[in-house]
């Protein structure tokens, strides 16, 4: 387990404290292993769950894990609206946008998702009331799990334009995260290099009042809670980076951000949701990009052991190079 | 006779200096109440800033003003900022109104002063930021009105402190002595 037992403590202690106060008595003994948990999810009325290693567990109200429904801690409105001031610091004003977009982002960049009654404006969502629904999405950071990937991503000396391509909870973004570290530090064989890293969700780098909490390597620059096209473009003109990063691309305005960046001379690392290549061929957006030529690599991830696990690297072509 | 004639002037004396020290004491107090909420007025504009224009949480925002300002209302601030940083399971209005309570300046405000900086903490964090804007606006308005009789009566009513401490102590030693 990667930082050993003290960094587990402080990580859960961490944690804990954006829960209820009922909530934190059964988390504080619970017998996990931190780096293993992948999400804990409260519904108000419903029972207390959590993943962990892939398994679904119920919470108990004494701190247990059990897999049989009715020994779960049912969590109660109180506990929910308690554990949103906490996890607001007090102010959920200050994540209109965020609610807005359905999570917010906390300390250690653990993503927590929302779902409540939608108010809407016409077609846009304006905010999000009665919030029943919370799902919290623990973020690891796991060094070295990119050692796989880096020899492929690399031509002398030279970063190839890169897309991560990934279902959801495999572990695009902590994969990410150490590649950037890796290209940002540098290997014995490949000198380091300046990346600029655009963290609209605040994922990537977790910066907590501005400082990271994940460590992106000695040559990264974050530009935090920026939307993607206008970061990279900024970046460009304001970091000079040789190197670009950013996570789940998918908007027209991010493609057209895309040409910008590859036309200025600089590498692109993104990712983006999907099963394969052909999953992502399918999609209009991404399809010319494909046709095109435009990135050099593509890593696909798969959905089976521990997150970050490579299914295949393919080149510009469409060929396998495993 | 002499002892008597001495004691009673020390007596006097005695009297008159404290009902004056009283007087000034009230004048000094009146100028340091009108200063600490002309600094509050100031920090809560600050507040309003960080609130409104850097996006900051209520933490970030008392954080930040506490350590751009100095003094007792500083402290209150910088105190609040470190216990919502703890997270002890409190919601917001009672570390607030728990603060307030122990604030140093707290001596020098009246007792409407009290409630209504107490009363601000019910209302913070809550719903959007234009919530937080008329919340902060309504404080504001009070401060202002507050400052401004105070203001517009500190000269009479220093003069009135200052020189009834003085009399009061004339008096008083006439009639006992």
């Amino acid at each position: 387990m990667y930082g050993g037992r003290d960094c587990f403590i402080d990580k859960w202690d961490e944690l804990i404290r954006i829960f209820s106060k009922d909530i934190r008595n059964i988390l504080r003994y619970l017998p996990m292993d931190f780096e293993q948990m992948q999400e804990i999810r409260m519904r108000v009325q419903g029972p207390f769950l959590m993943i962990h290693n892939n398994q679904e567990f119920f919470i108990t109200p004494e701190g247990k894990l059990s897999k049989k429904r009715e020994d779960a801690f049912w969590v109660s409105q109180k506990d929910l609206k308690e554990t949103l001031e906490y996890i607001s610091d007090y102010s959920l004003y200050a994540f209109e946008e965020e609610i807005r977009q359905g999570f917010i982002t906390i300390q250690g960049g653990h993503r927590i998702g929302l779902a409540g009654k939608a108010v809407t404006d016409r077609d846009k969502i304006r905010s999000m009331k009665y919030i029943s629904f919370i799902n919290i999405r623990l973020s690891h950071q796991i060094r070295g799990c990119g050692n796989k990937v880096m020899p492929y991503l690399y031509e002398h000396g030279e970063v190839f334009h890169t897309l991560i391509v990934s279902p959801p909870r495999c572990g695009k973004t902590t994969l990410l995260r150490d590649v950037i570290r890796q290209i940002s530090d540098g290997t014995e064989k490949v000198p380091g290099m300046t990346v600029g890293v655009v963290d609209e969700r605040s994922e990537i780098g977790a910066c907590y009042q501005g400082i990271p909490q994940n460590d992106l390597g000695i040559r990264t620059d974050i530009l935090d809670c920026c939307p993607k096209a206008v970061g990279m473009m900024m970046l460009i003109r304001t970091m000079s980076p040789q190197v670009i990063a950013v996570d789940e691309i998918g908007s027209r305005e991010d493609l057209n951000a895309i040409e910008y960046v590859m036309n200025c001379g600089c590498r692109l690392i993104a990712t983006v949701h999907g099963s394969s290549l052909e999953d992502i061929r399918s999609k209009p957006v991404f399809g010319r990009l494909l046709q095109d030529r435009v990135f050099g690599r593509y890593v696909v991830l798969k959905n089976q052991g521990r997150p970050g696990t490579v299914e295949d690297i393919y080149d510009s072509q469409g060929r396998s190079l495993l | 006779m002499m002892v008597s004639l001495f004691m009673k002037i020390t007596g006097c004396v005695l009297i008159i200096s404290g009902s004056s020290g009283y007087g000034f004491w009230m004048v000094s107090n009146y100028k340091e109440r009108l200063l600490l909420l002309e600094q509050l007025r100031q920090m809560i504009f600050l507040l309003k800033g960080q609130i409104l224009y850097a996006n900051a949480t209520l933490l970030e925002a008392f954080d930040v003003v506490g350590r751009r300002t100095e003094g007792s209302l500083s402290e209150l601030f910088l105190q609040v900022a470190e216990r919502m940083e703890r997270q002890q399971g409190e919601p917001f209005c009672q570390i607030w109104k728990e603060e307030t309570k122990k604030f140093a300046g707290v001596g020098l405000m009246t007792k409407a002063d009290r409630q209504s900086l107490e009363s601000l903490g019910e209302h913070l964090g809550f719903l959007d930021k234009e919530m937080q804007e008329k919340n902060l606006l309504l404080y504001l308005e009070q401060l202002d009105m507050t400052i401004e009789e105070m203001r517009s009566c500190q000269k009479e009513r220093c003069r009135l402190y200052g020189s009834l401490g003085v009399m009061g102590g004339l008096f008083l030693a006439v009639l006992l002595v």
